[in-house]
């Protein structure tokens, strides 16, 4: 079988990118149990948490989850180099907002944003819990370590509060166009269906965006 | 009307180029953007000044070899038409309009407005056609193809190749054009025998030839003369993956 890295390449970065939004789901869903009161909250978030790092699926899952991300970033960084070099010279004036949407002329600016997002919010969660790096994490009264404690504290934060919701705006443009592209590079070219698809994206896109963006609101208010 | 054009002027293919204004008069609104070029050609003879060199045949809109970038847009301002088919009633009396050539590194300037396509005929080489004998023209219902078939194998077929699809595209990829000759064979009886082959060649030259990315940004599409849609990328990508499994 012969590979062609053109195809390749685009195929990487849909399946992980797939896998991405599969995650997000799953980590919206969960953070969901932040929108709860404070005590009810901090006691389920906890023992969810608990449950997470105790389970060995979830751990090879982590794995998958890790390697999603840097394939992500690598191949997008040789695409972008190969893109560079197949149109070294650019137009003077062109007018791409009249034949097609900001966001898929400009997926790797979000895509770096979104990285720099991930970046800053492995710092300030899994860097503590996980490697121990910075403050000592706490724990609850249930015995868990107290997760929620540190996402309360954070989000008390008005500069981290701006930055966790602002922050959601390229995250679901970059989704929005990213999902449905992700199926087109994968081979999906029923008619009907890719109506559909178009607007699940946009439906997921703002699930998403909105949902990750209240978050650190409500916890702020709380 | 007047209008100034401030068109790319480039020698030959090493020379460094740049823009240059041609303030233009007597132009009529009914005139078409290629008209206007030949007036002020006609101009620059008789000021002893060399010609703009600039690519076209029919001016019908169906040769494909008509195809600047005007005014930010492959083929001007308009969706789904070529550069012969825009005409001086889509400017205003007095606009400045900047004329380009296609800009990839598969397509390298030639002379002011014309680039090398041969890319393209490469492309075709490896694999857009049957090698089959066909002799004469056979009785037209020998092969019968159902409508819907045969509407979808037109519609791919009606790409006359301009490059339009790599000029607009971010990433110069030549996906649609070569998903739209695939597309074409491989839906047909004809077609199908070589069809795995076929996409495996056509994509792999479509590599080499030093194209970009597909980033599904739906710009082709627009720019396209024929209005080729994007979902024949799609289904170009369904055809390689078969192909990679089975050819």
């Amino acid at each position: 079988m012969k590979i062609n890295p053109l195809f390749f390449r685009k195929n990487m970065m849909a399946l992980t990118g797939l896998f991405l939004c599969l995650f997000l789901i799953v980590h919206l869903s969960a953070n969901c149990l932040l929108l709860l009161p404070k005590e009810t909250a901090r006691g389920l978030y906890n023992a969810y948490s608990t449950w997470l790092r105790e389970n060995p699926l979830i751990m090879i899952i982590a794995y998958a989850l890790y390697l999603s991300i840097i394939l992500h970033t690598i191949y997008a960084l040789v695409i972008t180099i190969r893109n560079k070099q197949a149109k070294p010279v650019k137009y003077a004036v062109n007018h791409t907002q009249e034949n097609s949407r900001w966001a898929s002329q400009n997926m790797g600016i979000l895509g770096i944003l979104v990285l720099i997002f991930i970046v800053i919010h492995l710092v300030n969660f899994w860097a503590r819990v996980k490697l121990g790096i910075g403050e000592e994490v706490g724990y609850d009264a249930a015995g868990n370590k107290d997760i929620y404690e540190v996402t309360y504290t954070l989000f008390h934060n008005v500069y981290y509060v701006i930055f966790y919701t602002l922050l959601m705006i390229p995250l679901g443009l970059h989704l929005h166009h990213g999902l449905q592209s992700a199926f087109k590079t994968l081979g999906f070219y029923h008619k009907r269906g890719l109506i559909l698809l178009a607007k699940v994206s946009l439906i997921y896109a703002i699930v998403v965006a909105v949902g990750f963006g209240i978050i650190p609101i409500v916890v702020y208010f709380q | 009307m007047q209008l100034t054009f401030r068109i790319w002027r480039q020698e030959q293919a090493q020379a460094k180029g740049s823009f240059k204004d041609y303030k233009v008069g007597e132009l009529t609104e009914d005139m078409s953007f290629l008209e206007a070029l030949d007036h002020l050609n006609e101009i620059l003879v008789l000021q002893d000044e060399s010609v703009i060199a600039f690519e076209y045949d029919c001016r019908e809109g169906i040769c494909g070899q008509c195809g600047v970038f005007i005014n930010g847009r492959a083929h001007g301002p308009h969706s789904n038409i070529s550069t012969c088919q825009l005409h001086l009633r889509s400017f205003k009396d007095g606009d400045t309009i900047v004329v380009e050539p296609w800009r990839a590194k598969a397509f390298p300037i030639i002379k002011d407005l014309i680039v090398d396509r041969s890319a393209f005929d490469r492309i075709i080489e490896n694999g857009a056609y049957i090698s089959a004998k066909t002799g004469t023209a056979p009785e037209a219902n020998a092969i019968l193809i159902g409508k819907a078939i045969a509407d979808r194998a037109m519609d791919a077929a009606a790409c006359i190749g301009c490059g339009a699809c790599v000029a607009t595209c971010k990433n110069s990829s030549a996906a649609l054009f070569t998903a739209a000759k695939i597309n074409h064979l491989n839906s047909l009886p004809q077609g199908k025998l070589e069809a795995h082959q076929r996409v495996l060649d056509m994509t792999t030259q479509m590599e080499v030839e030093g194209f970009g990315h597909c980033s599904f940004t739906g710009a082709c599409e627009v720019e396209c003369p024929e209005g080729i849609s994007i979902t024949n990328i799609a289904e170009m990508n369904a055809r390689l993956f078969k192909a990679q499994i089975l050819g």
